[in-house]
């Protein structure tokens, strides 16, 4: 495995907003990580790339490993040398994502220049054919420009590309298409699955858009509460959900052959991390919910198949 | 921006014309009038008249602004009632004075504050940040002539370093320097740090942590720019105070400038010195602004497109 996470459990203080967090991927592989927001799939992402320290989070419990690595704990010298090299990120929103004061070129140069060594010349050789790459149409006349000249859906290629720069293993891409037009989307995630097909990259898929999971992934998380509470193939999920939070997530995506006025939505809230339930996370919402689901937590079992579930019900079943 | 540059200095003018009425006409609000200081004792009205006469003071107020400004637009300032000196002599050989101190408050308090608030802002919620905080704080509300006169009690007077007032040399300038400063570095660390720590939550921050890039060179070469631009705000409206905001160090260190010429010039109602002082101050001010303006356009990419 390229990336295993183990009962991983983030803490900021007291609370505990992410717990028992298992998950992994592999090279060549798209994992998608799905959940409303507030289900921790953003944290997680952040303690992959050791940045937590810097909203003032840490990982309490659990590891990370990293090609055998456990990055927990890791020296912060050594874990500099993983993030933007080995390890990189695509973030949500590209709007707010470049630096607005500098150019684009360099922006995209510095991690070929500190993770590659490369030189001021070599570095924007690598930029202009990872632009290429990316089907960003005149590169040699966007490296000059300023991030305000661009467009969004071209703002996150750039974004893409600066990511790419340090030649990563693991990409870890937080909501890529959430602040983008619907036709640029496609495209933005379409450019993703070809970087893993074809560089055999593993990818961290975090979104809370089922279209997009159903599109791009191999395989899904789906998160509730800062929780694993299902793990399966992207076919098996869709096919037979079987955690009644996944089940209510499929059946809120909108279809054209539904009749008007039936779009559903999961009745609640999202509990907040100071109040939350005793028992299941997601019991005061959930359809089928027991006596044992108030009382006991469930944990995520995973079975020879990779496929698992925390849910008392399903486990029944 | 050349054309961004033009347009403002044209924006210039009808500001000139309202800083010129308000300098001249805002002395006569004040009482009393020059002749008072001029006449001996025992003077007759008569002799009261001619003064009046002599310096155009019995004219209408708006006869004598006509006059004044169709001298102004010539270069000249008129010429000083009680001293009976060129007002712009009198600026002239105090001005150096009051730039010297000014650019040299400007310039400590600038390096200083920004070198403060960027450690601050790098080390936020740590005693280093709460010291300069309290700093911060301290001279903020630390009097500016009380801090001069300890200055000169412990460094000229116990410790004999420097002169203990005066203005000759360059060890002359190293208490005024300081006291004249240190507002202006509690104002500069401020500004930086807010501006530095608001930048740091930004994406683009998390971004460049992302890339791995050293927490020191995301702070001096990406956060510190985006900071500057406040920075460059505040400093601009400091321009117009380096050359007036000193008065009472020129005071407390008895040192000439155009600050204590003005105070001088106001309690003897020398209306001509006291326009052409107010006027000087007022256009530092403006071209303070305009040149933090510029700056800040310069700086801004987006500004720079939009007033280009």
């Amino acid at each position: 495995m390229l990336l295993d996470l183990e009962m991983l459990r983030i803490s900021f203080g007291a609370f505990a907003p992410v717990d028992q967090v298992t998950l992994s991927v592999d090279r060549g592989e798209i994992l998608g990580i799905v959940g409303e927001s507030g289900s921790g799939k953003s944290l997680t992402a952040t303690a992959i790339m050791g940045l937590l320290p810097r909203i003032g989070g840490q990982v309490a419990a659990g590891t990370i490993r990293f090609d055998g690595t456990n990055l927990v704990g890791l020296p912060e010298r050594q874990m500099r040398r993983l993030r933007g090299g080995r390890i990189a990120l695509i973030t949500q929103n590209p709007m707010t994502s470049l630096d607005s004061m500098m150019r684009i070129g360099p922006q995209i140069d510095q991690a070929a220049r500190l993770h590659l060594g490369l030189g001021r010349s070599a570095a924007r050789a690598k930029s202009l054919e990872l632009m290429a790459d990316l089907r960003i149409p005149d590169p040699a006349s966007v490296y000059d420009l300023f991030p305000h000249q661009l467009s969004g859906g071209m703002k996150q290629r750039i974004v893409i590309a600066m990511a790419l720069a340090g030649d990563p293993e693991l990409l870890i891409a937080d909501e890529p298409t959430t602040a983008l037009d619907v036709t640029v989307q496609a495209q933005i995630v379409q450019i993703l699955v070809d970087l893993v097909r074809q560089r055999g990259l593993g990818l961290i898929l975090i979104t809370h858009d089922m279209g997009v999971v159903a599109q791009a992934c191999d395989r899904v998380a789906v998160m509730y509460c800062g929780r694993v509470v299902e793990l399966a193939e992207v076919d098996a999920l869709f096919a037979q959900p079987r955690h009644p939070y996944t089940q209510a997530l499929i059946r809120c995506i909108p279809r054209h052959d539904m009749a008007r006025g039936t779009m559903s939505a999961i009745p609640g809230v999202v509990p907040s991390a100071a109040a939350q339930p005793p028992g299941c996370r997601f019991n005061p919402r959930c359809a089928r919910v027991a006596d044992r689901c108030r009382i006991e937590i469930p944990e995520l079992r995973i079975g020879v198949s990779g496929n698992g579930v925390a849910c008392h019900v399903a486990e029944a079943a | 921006m050349i054309g961004f540059t033009l347009r403002r200095l044209v924006l210039l003018l009808p500001v000139f014309f309202v800083v010129s009425l308000v300098v001249f006409f805002i002395i006569h609000l004040v009482p009393g009038d020059p002749i008072d200081n001029l006449m001996r004792a025992g003077s007759t009205p008569e002799q009261r008249l001619q003064i009046a006469a002599k310096y155009g003071l019995d004219r209408s107020l708006v006869e004598q602004y006509v006059t004044w400004m169709g001298r102004l637009l010539t270069g000249d300032l008129g010429t000083s009632i009680i001293q009976g000196r060129p007002v712009s002599a009198l600026i002239a050989r105090n001005l150096p004075y009051s730039l010297e101190l000014g650019i040299a408050a400007l310039l400590f308090s600038t390096l200083t504050g920004i070198a403060a608030g960027v450690i601050a802002a790098s080390y936020q919620g740590t005693r280093v940040d709460d010291s300069i905080t309290g700093f911060i704080l301290l001279g903020s509300t630390v009097p500016s002539f009380w801090l001069g006169l300890l200055l000169i009690l412990v460094f000229a007077v116990w410790l004999g370093w420097v002169p203990v007032s005066g203005a000759r040399g360059w060890s002359s300038l190293i208490l005024p320097t300081i006291a004249a400063g240190l507002g202006g570095i509690a104002l500069v660390a401020r500004v930086t740090r807010i501006a530095m720590i608001e930048t740091s939550r930004q994406d683009f921050v998390t971004l460049l942590h992302a890339k791995g890039l050293p927490p020191f060179i995301i702070q001096l070469r990406h956060v510190l720019r985006h900071a500057m631009v406040p920075v460059v705000t505040i400093l601009s409206l400091r321009i117009g105070w380096v050359l007036g905001g000193a008065v009472t160090i020129e005071y407390v260190f008895a040192r000439p400038g155009l600050g204590s010429l003005l105070i001088r010039a106001l309690n003897q109602r020398d209306y001509p010195l006291v326009q052409g002082c107010l006027l000087m101050l007022a256009m530092a001010v403006i071209i303070g602004a305009l040149i933090g303006d510029i700056v800040q356009a310069a700086m801004d990419p987006r500004q720079r497109e939009a007033r280009a």
